[in-house]
């Protein structure tokens, strides 16, 4: 008896305890082979905070960020610093996709009325905040997505969603170890204990893509969503290559150096998600054997994941994969959709950017493609082809917005319906541009970036879909969630143009020529001009020239 | 005069006027050009304004009131206090006299408590007032004077007019305080309070090294808006404050705390060296994120000690132990910290829990607020009672004179500000003033004028509004990038474009000047040449 009022006591307090700050926090790895070569490794860190407290007094919740959001009255805030390019037709789908570089888009708040000069101080805080070079946002890089984007969390019902959306890519951005440390800073374990004192730098940059994200959306906290709760989702995706690991082995000391010392004791959940599916096909062994194996169902596709509970009790846990028999070589399955992207053209005067995307269902899908072509790369729409046609039937609506020059970036959007099993190319021209010498950057004959083009598709079937579910938080919530459709947002690769670059030299080397012809020129001038020529009388002393003179014109005679 | 002569003197004449053509456009035409198109941008400014500023009067009008039974006690007291501030360059004493009423008199000398007794002068005269106080006469008076958080001061009787002296200046007044406010080095009260500004974050970090093992019960939001937000209220006259909160979890700091036994519940307690702690502030500092705010943070961080180093007694430098019910201390311009260490019942239990004890940690981060904010404690006076502060609110004459102290320095920072501009810009002549920067300074210039006029009549909340805009109008102007802007294109790089093109053409045309002055002269221009 004592014991049960002992253990109702605590529980009392700690139900009192977890209210007086309302927020959660939860980590979780997912960790998916990529056959036959690479391992995929998705790192999410969420924490939940009331939405009104939260950007005075916050517990769980990085202080910094809640205050950004509250300060900028932002809605919706995606931010990604990714290095590589996630290759889609090879390795599927990822959780979220990235664009290579900097990406950054937000929705404020209806209160907002300039959203323009919110957008510009939001991204110049960010970029203090991370350490990014996001300050170089401005009104000629930013587009407002028509159709292609949507908020991911709860917005009031008729509220104009789209004119308070502003996006903007850097596919420029190099992205290191000084973006990385200001991120972990926002963890509240920071990178001392639990999944993120996995991510140290130098193992982590050594893989073919890695990105880093920070998501935060406004979520319902009941079903008739009276009231709102902040999610704030940090995100690492890392791609490694067995060939760099030096085995098809895996385990977390390979991956990451060390071993997992336990979970944060500040989560109340963290979990690891092993997707082995795979190991139907290729066999292996997980160690330490997991805590439970749960089959989901979504979308026609039957997919394996493997649970591990990780406790915070400070124990090292080192988890990995051994392979039966090393000489099996699976092969992939091709997403239902993939697609590639690249420039057309030579010489410096006109180019074209080709995006082609492959259908492989039997049904056929609707994409949204966005190009967002910079101002000194103008695209043409009159030179849009869709499969070679002007007016091509697949086109169900396009948004077209001209850029100008120096202010505004070319935006072009198509809702293209993909027929099943084909492959739709789309064209565009662009001219090339002469920029003025201030705005080459630095190394201009490195060339320049052509940012991603996005592709929103609502996919007919959960292949190779490893996204969670618009209302999910954690990865609990992808089991047997099969739905109609299935949304996901892509980005394709980037694209590098070499513009017309100048000798930087050339400057300088005018202005000494002309300067010289103008010097040489003027005192001939001038003397014409002004001096009188006199003829010298004879007999006046005779100077050494003058000798000379004479003995020239007296030979000439 | 001959055809040849004839031709020839036109001849001239055609040269002359090709010559003075060309001096015409370059050097009538094309040297301003060439001037007014390279110059560097400036608006016209005050200088003159500028320049004036040592002569505007410095000191602050305040109205005084003394009230004593008779009249010669009256002015016996009024004199005194006159001829004590009379060579004082920031107090500018308005003193009136009058004889308390019968019925007021009666009253104060009745009651017995001395609170009462205030309320009573209350009753009468406007205490609420900025910029005023009293001196009342009070006869049943156990110490010569008596003061509390209100605008009155007590005195017994025309014995203690010394001690009211003493009391007015070096308590009510602080006029050393107010004079380091004006000085040029920064005396001990300037090195410790934020510098002047519209308004202050401040964030409460509760610094939790240990979560696992031992559970910290505080709601840091309410303790924060409990305690500062009343004692921040009262200084709203001041700044805005924005109160803030948060956790910072898992941030371990090694104190190198050495054991030693003594005969507490622990048996032991820690001892924490004075000169290791300000390495805490680096630490705190990596993860507090006062970066991100717009304004000036204030930082006050409590520190949970975990069980295994509790108790933590900090240790001078003299290795001696601190005295105080919270170990805390103090960074200047900074903020505070406060190390808490639970009780040794605290960590015994089954699931150690530690509740702070809010009003004694919140205390200290007031105390430590106050100093911070620029309210310095006064020093104690033989004979004069000082009631000690029973609430978090600040005492009132103390809000009078930070309002003084913050507009002496607001005023004299910016004409400082403004007057090494000014120089600067006579040193330095690429610097741009563009139209923002100039009216940023020439509102700084009038803000400066009027919260000088202000202070005389003694309107002390708008001089100190005034003087808070000319602060910042004064720090704009001179933090602005736009001055720099030229500031990297030296000399040297200009002189190698302009040498190659203006010296081969100049050369010949100055030469030109004296044959062109001798020809208007009518002067033959060559020599007769004698053969």
């Amino acid at each position: 008896m004592e014991a049960i009022r002992k253990l109702f006591f605590c529980s009392i307090l700690i139900t009192v305890f977890r209210c007086v700050y309302c927020d959660d926090f939860k980590e979780e790895i997912f960790l998916k082979p990529l056959p036959p070569t690479h391992l995929y490794g998705y790192f999410q860190f969420v924490t939940l905070v009331n939405s009104e407290t939260s950007s005075f007094h916050s517990h769980l919740a990085p202080r910094s960020l809640t205050e950004v959001i509250s300060r900028f009255q932002v809605e919706e805030l995606h931010l990604t610093l990714t290095e590589g390019q996630w290759r889609h037709h090879q390795w599927g789908y990822p959780v979220l996709d990235a664009a290579p570089g900097a990406e950054l888009y937000a929705w404020f708040s209806p209160d907002v009325l300039d959203v323009d000069t919110q957008w510009k101080k939001l991204s110049s805080t960010l970029s203090g905040l991370f350490c990014a070079s996001l300050n170089f946002i401005d009104n000629f890089n930013t587009v407002t997505p028509q159709m292609a984007l949507w908020p991911m969390g709860a917005v009031k019902s008729g509220q104009n969603v789209t004119s308070q959306l502003r996006y903007a890519s850097l596919p420029r951005e190099i992205v290191c170890t000084e973006n990385l440390t200001p991120w972990k800073k926002l963890l509240p374990c920071e990178s001392s204990r639990g999944f993120s004192s996995l991510l140290n730098s130098r193992m982590i940059h050594n893989t073919n893509y890695h990105s880093i994200g920070v998501h935060v959306r406004k979520i319902c906290k009941s079903n008739d969503c009276s009231e709102t709760q902040l999610e704030i989702k940090q995100t690492v995706a890392l791609v490694y290559d067995y060939d760099i690991i030096n085995s098809n082995d895996w385990s977390f000391r390979k991956l990451f150096g060390q071993g997992l010392p336990g979970a944060c004791p500040l989560s109340s959940e963290s979990k690891i998600y092993i997707d082995v599916t795979s190991n139907d096909t290729q066999a292996y062994t997980l160690t330490p054997p997991p805590d439970s194996v749960i089959v989901s169902q979504r979308g026609g596709s039957d997919t394996k994941l493997a649970v591990y509970n990780i406790k915070a009790d400070g124990q090292m846990i080192n988890i990995g994969a051994k392979h039966n028999s090393k000489r099996d070589l699976p092969v992939s399955v091709p997403p239902p959709l993939h697609f590639n992207r690249y420039i057309l053209g030579y010489g410096k005067e006109f180019g074209g950017i080709v995006t082609e995307l492959t259908n492989n269902c039997w049904t056929s899908i609707n994409v949204v493609v966005l190009e967002n072509a910079p101002w000194w790369l103008p695209i043409q729409l009159s030179s849009l082809r869709v499969n070679g046609e002007a007016e091509s039937s697949l086109v169900l609506s396009q948004y077209y917005s001209p850029g100008r020059s120096r202010q505004k970036p070319y935006h072009l959007e198509l809702l293209i319906k993909l027929p099943p099993r084909s492959t739709t190319t789309v064209t565009i021209d662009f001219e090339f541009v002469f920029l003025k010498w201030q705005e080459y950057p630095p190394d201009a004959n490195h060339g320049f970036y052509v940012g991603s083009a996005l592709i929103s598709a609502n996919l007919p079937t959960a292949r190779n879909y490893t996204s969670l579910p618009i209302g999910g938080t954690t990865f609990d919530s992808i089991v047997n969630a099969s739905k109609q459709w299935y949304p996901i947002v892509f980005r394709t690769n980037g694209a590098m143009v070499s513009l017309p670059t100048p000798d930087f030299s050339m400057p300088y080397n005018v202005i000494c020529l002309a300067c010289t012809v103008v010097a040489l020129a003027f005192g001939p001038l001038h003397n014409i001009c002004t001096k009188e020529l006199v003829l010298k009388p004879l007999g006046t002393p005779v100077s050494l020239t003058q000798k000379l003179f004479n003995l020239f014109k007296k030979k000439k005679d | 005069m001959t055809k040849q002569e004839r031709k020839g003197e036109a001849e001239e004449s055609n040269r002359m006027w090709a010559s003075a053509s060309f001096v015409g456009v370059l050097i009538i035409i094309g040297l301003p050009l060439w001037w007014k198109t390279t110059e560097v941008y400036r608006v016209s400014l005050p200088f003159d304004k500028i320049g004036a500023f040592d002569t505007l009067p410095h000191s602050i009008t305040t109205d005084l009131t003394v009230l004593a039974n008779d009249d010669a006690t009256a002015t016996e007291i009024a004199a005194l206090i006159q001829k004590a501030f009379a060579d004082s360059d920031v107090i500018n004493l308005k003193i009136t006299k009058s004889i308390i009423s019968k019925q007021l008199h009666s009253t104060l000398d009745s009651v017995a408590d001395e609170s009462e007794a205030v309320e009573e002068v209350g009753a009468t005269f406007d205490l609420t007032r900025h910029n005023s106080f009293y001196v009342v006469q009070r006869k049943p008076l156990f110490q010569d004077t008596w003061l509390a958080g209100d605008r009155v001061l007590f005195f017994r009787d025309a014995k203690a007019a010394k001690t009211v002296v003493e009391a007015l200046k070096r308590v009510v007044y602080q006029t050393s305080v107010l004079e380091g406010a004006k000085s040029e080095t920064a005396d001990v009260a300037r090195q410790t309070r934020f510098p002047p500004g519209a308004g202050y974050h401040i964030v409460l970090s509760v610094v939790h090294p240990n979560p696992e093992a031992l559970n910290v019960e505080l709601d840091a939001g309410e303790a924060v808006e409990d305690y500062i937000g009343s004692f921040v209220d009262e200084l709203s006259v001041l700044h805005n404050f924005t109160l803030k909160s948060q956790w910072l979890h898992l941030l371990d700091f090694d104190f190198q705390a050495k054991e030693v036994k003594d005969t507490s519940d622990w048996g032991r307690h820690f001892s924490v060296r004075q000169e290791r702690l300000h390495l805490l502030l680096t630490r705190l500092e990596e993860r507090a994120a006062t970066q991100v705010s717009d304004l000036p943070t204030l930082n006050l961080a409590l520190y949970a000690v975990r069980c295994q180093a509790s108790p933590l007694v900090i240790y001078d430098h003299t290795d001696k132990k601190v005295s105080s019910p919270v170990q805390a201390f103090m960074s200047p311009k900074w903020g505070g910290v406060v190390l808490g260490s639970p009780s040794a019942t605290d960590c015994r239990q089954e699931h150690p829990t530690w509740r702070p004890d809010v009003r004694l940690i919140m205390g200290t981060f007031i105390s430590q607020l106050r100093k911070l904010l620029g309210i310095t404690d006064a020093e104690h006076i033989p004979g004069a009672h000082l009631e000690p502060l029973r609430s978090v609110t600040p005492r009132q004459w103390e809000i009078d004179n930070l309002l003084r102290i913050r507009t002496l320095e607001q005023l004299t920072s910016a004409e400082r500000t403004l007057q090494s501009l000014a120089q600067l810009l006579g040193e330095i002549s690429n610097i741009v003033i563009n139209d923002d920067v100039g009216a940023s300074i020439n509102s700084a210039v009038d803000s400066i004028q009027r919260a000088s006029e202000l202070m005389q009549t003694g309107d002390l909340v708008e001089a100190y509004k005034m003087s808070q805009s000319a602060f910042l109008a004064a720090e704009t102007a001179f933090m602005e990038p736009s001055l720099l802007a030229l500031l990297y294109f030296p000399d040297d790089q200009k002189y190698a474009i302009y040498i190659p093109l203006f010296l081969p053409i100049m050369f010949p045309v100055v030469l030109s000047l004296k044959n062109l002055l001798l020809w208007f002269r009518g002067k033959p221009i060559h020599k007769e040449k004698t053969d």
